[in-house]
């Protein structure tokens, strides 16, 4: 078999390869970003004249509220009514299995396919 | 440094020991003590995310099996890149490359982005109107750190070894003196945790926990990064790597038993410096300095060793031509990466300074994330290709192939678990690396040497 | 102006300093190498050089 022998790459196209991963990287983190896609939904529900008692919280809890430096129970009710919201649909998980899984079936199957030249062309003595 | 003197070559300086690699393990995790693992608990409540902790610590029990194994064999700057182009393929190399130097820019962003945090709280409770512009605290960070990275390894990781120690007992002495064995004991878990403060999701909020639970534990397999730079990485690898999965595991319980036992759950889940609450809820002026400077301590070891985790991935990557060969380039001096270096702070910094301190570390995780997935498969192709007997092994992990299929079962689970918050961030990230693959595979590749790319004195693998 | 505005300018003021050794530094060691012994690390090499030097 016929050793590869790669091209030198020029300054140019180094400086090229490298504006092009930039991009995509900066890309997958922020266009979910800029979309308001990004994050889990958390919803505080308000509370009117909330006390430490509508809230939930017991004594010990209410002391320890107030030595964090919150004087009064409005002052944490937004914080304590927090809530993630987890409900998803069957649909999104299936898209997300089979992205998953697709991605490591695609890398996989390249990987397999450029290592056995490797091989080949290391071992060929 | 006697053999430093050649002219021709110039590689990286073997001058690390055992404690260095400790060092660079647990010190880029430690930070995860001190912020970011309390939003298990508010993604779970408090039981949720001691219950995530543990189920973490096991499946980093496997990555810790698995990789020491390799790495006692696969020893070089690159760590599981290197791994994966000897054993997957040349395609997953480049992929596991790409997801350690994002799993640890990313880290490294959020890490700035907790000192300035931290300034900034600091400099609220000494009196100072107006707020603070956070911002050159943030880049001061960064850029002191890739200085310190640029002049040479062995300041680097003994700068880190010492501001680790210190971080480290500022947790043990904390617990020491709020949990009564030392004093009067201040822990209130029974009434916090009682009520709707016990489950507050139900199990889902334990599944949804395992997101930020890995956050206890992400980095430690940074310890293979060091492989050529440590004078017997054969020996010293696994055990660093495998005592800092210990020292880790211990401080995670006992940062969990403090935090649970002093603050309400809804408001440790939201907390940006967890322990130096706690300090500040014991009263004690002298406990409050103390973790105050164990966070910035923490803050600072874990972005010295995500920059020198993450340079060596990316010059490791650069000398085999997978990315532009120019970034392969060794200091004559200083003997580091230099330009890798240099390439990763603006990045850093873009992260650091424009996006939210959660969403850089649902990054983070993502990318340790699908790193771990990988480990696996890469075990089980190592042993299939070259069984036991056809190459010698520094370290022999027991039971293979169950530490593989727990591992890979704990990844399922965490995928679900950061699909539940962060779905589209996760189809997005996933979205990238397929394109960079395709990206890899029909355009970059060319440039790589085939045969030579294959450095280990290994036998032909079985079944080629 | 207070400690922490001082303190601010100062962080500033270092950020740039060390930037600034960077660079210089990086200009000074890319144009007194060549590009060739700069990149002359190999994968693996280390690992024979030492052995080498064990038997030596």
């Amino acid at each position: 078999m016929a050793r590869y022998t790669p091209p030198t790459q020029g300054k140019l196209g180094q400086i090229i390869d490298v504006i092009v991963l930039l991009i995509m990287a900066i890309g997958a983190l922020y266009i979910p970003l800029w979309m308001g896609l990004a994050g889990s939904a958390v919803t505080s529900t308000a509370v009117e004249n909330p006390t430490w008692e509508s809230l939930g919280q017991n004594e010990t809890m209410v002391a320890q509220w107030e030595k964090l430096g919150f004087a009064d129970a409005a002052s944490a009710a937004e914080m304590i009514t927090a809530r993630f919201d987890y409900s998803f649909s069957v649909g999104a998980l299936l898209a997300m299995i089979v992205v998953i899984v697709g991605y490591y079936a695609i890398l996989l199957r390249f990987s397999e396919k450029e290592y056995r030249e490797v091989i080949a062309e290391k071992f060929e003595e | 440094m006697a053999q430093t003197d050649t002219t021709e070559h110039v590689g990286l300086a073997r001058v690390l020991g055992p404690a260095h690699v400790w060092a660079l393990g647990v010190g880029i995790v430690l930070v995860g003590e001190y912020m970011g693992w309390n939003f298990a608990v508010g993604k779970g409540g408090a039981y949720a995310a001691l219950m995530a902790c543990w189920f973490a610590g096991i499946l980093y029990t496997c990555v810790a099996m698995i990789d020491s194994e390799v790495t006692s064999t696969v020893a070089a700057a690159g760590g599981q890149y290197t791994q994966a182009k000897h054993i997957v393929g040349p395609l997953m190399a480049f992929n596991v490359g790409l997801y350690l130097v994002f799993a640890y820019t990313m880290l490294e962003a959020a890490n700035a982005i907790t000192v300035g945090f931290l300034v900034d709280t600091v400099a609220t409770m000494s009196g100072h109107e107006g707020g603070l512009d956070q911002r050159p605290f943030i880049i001061l960070a960064i850029m002191f750190l890739a200085w310190l990275n640029y002049r040479g390894v062995l300041a680097t990781l003994t700068f880190n070894l010492v501001i680790t120690a210190i971080a480290f007992t500022a947790i043990i002495i904390l617990f020491l003196s709020t949990s009564g064995i030392l004093g009067v004991g201040e822990m209130n878990h029974a009434a916090l945790m009682s009520g709707q403060a016990a489950m507050p999701y139900g199990w889902l909020g334990v599944l949804a926990a395992m997101h930020f639970g890995l956050w206890y534990y992400l980095g430690i397999e940074g310890t293979t990064q060091a492989a050529e730079e440590v004078r017997s990485p054969a020996r010293a690898l696994p055990f660093g790597t495998l005592a800092g999965v210990m020292t880790l595991a211990i401080a995670a319980t006992l940062t969990w038993y403090v935090c649970a036992g002093l603050m309400p759950w809804e408001y440790l889940g939201q907390s940006g410096v967890p322990l130096f609450d706690a300090a500040r809820l014991s009263g004690s002026t002298f406990l409050m300095v103390l973790l105050g400077i164990g966070t910035l301590f923490a803050t600072l070891a874990s972005a010295n060793g995500c920059i020198n985790d993450a340079s060596r991935a990316w010059f490791a990557m650069g000398r085999d031509k997978y990315l532009p060969g120019w970034f392969g380039a060794v200091h004559p001096k200083y003997r580091t990466p230099y330009r890798a270096i240099i390439f990763l702070v603006p990045i850093a910094l873009i992260f650091a300074l424009g996006a939210p301190l959660d969403q850089v570390i649902t990054f983070s995780i993502l990318s340790g994330l699908l790193e771990y997935t990988f480990m696996p498969l890469n075990i089980i192709l190592f042993r299939r290709k070259w069984p036991l007997d056809t190459i010698k092994r520094g370290y022999e992990h027991p039971f293979h192939p169950l530490p593989a299929m727990v591992l890979l079962g704990l990844c399922g689970l965490a995928f679900f678990a950061v699909f539940l918050g962060y779905g589209t961030q996760l189809v997005a990230m996933i979205v990238f690396y397929i394109v960079v693959s395709l990206w890899f595979h029909f355009w970059r590749y060319r440039f790589v040497n085939r045969g030579a790319q294959f450095t280990m004195p290994w036998p032909k693998p079985r079944g080629y | 102006m207070d400690l922490w505005d001082v303190l601010e300018l100062a962080a500033w003021g270092a950020s740039a300093l060390f930037g600034l050794f960077i660079v210089i530094d990086w200009i000074r060691t890319d144009s007194t190498y060549s590009e060739d012994m700069l990149t002359s690390s190999r994968e693996g090499e280390l690992e024979a050089m030492t052995e080498e030097s064990h038997r030596g």
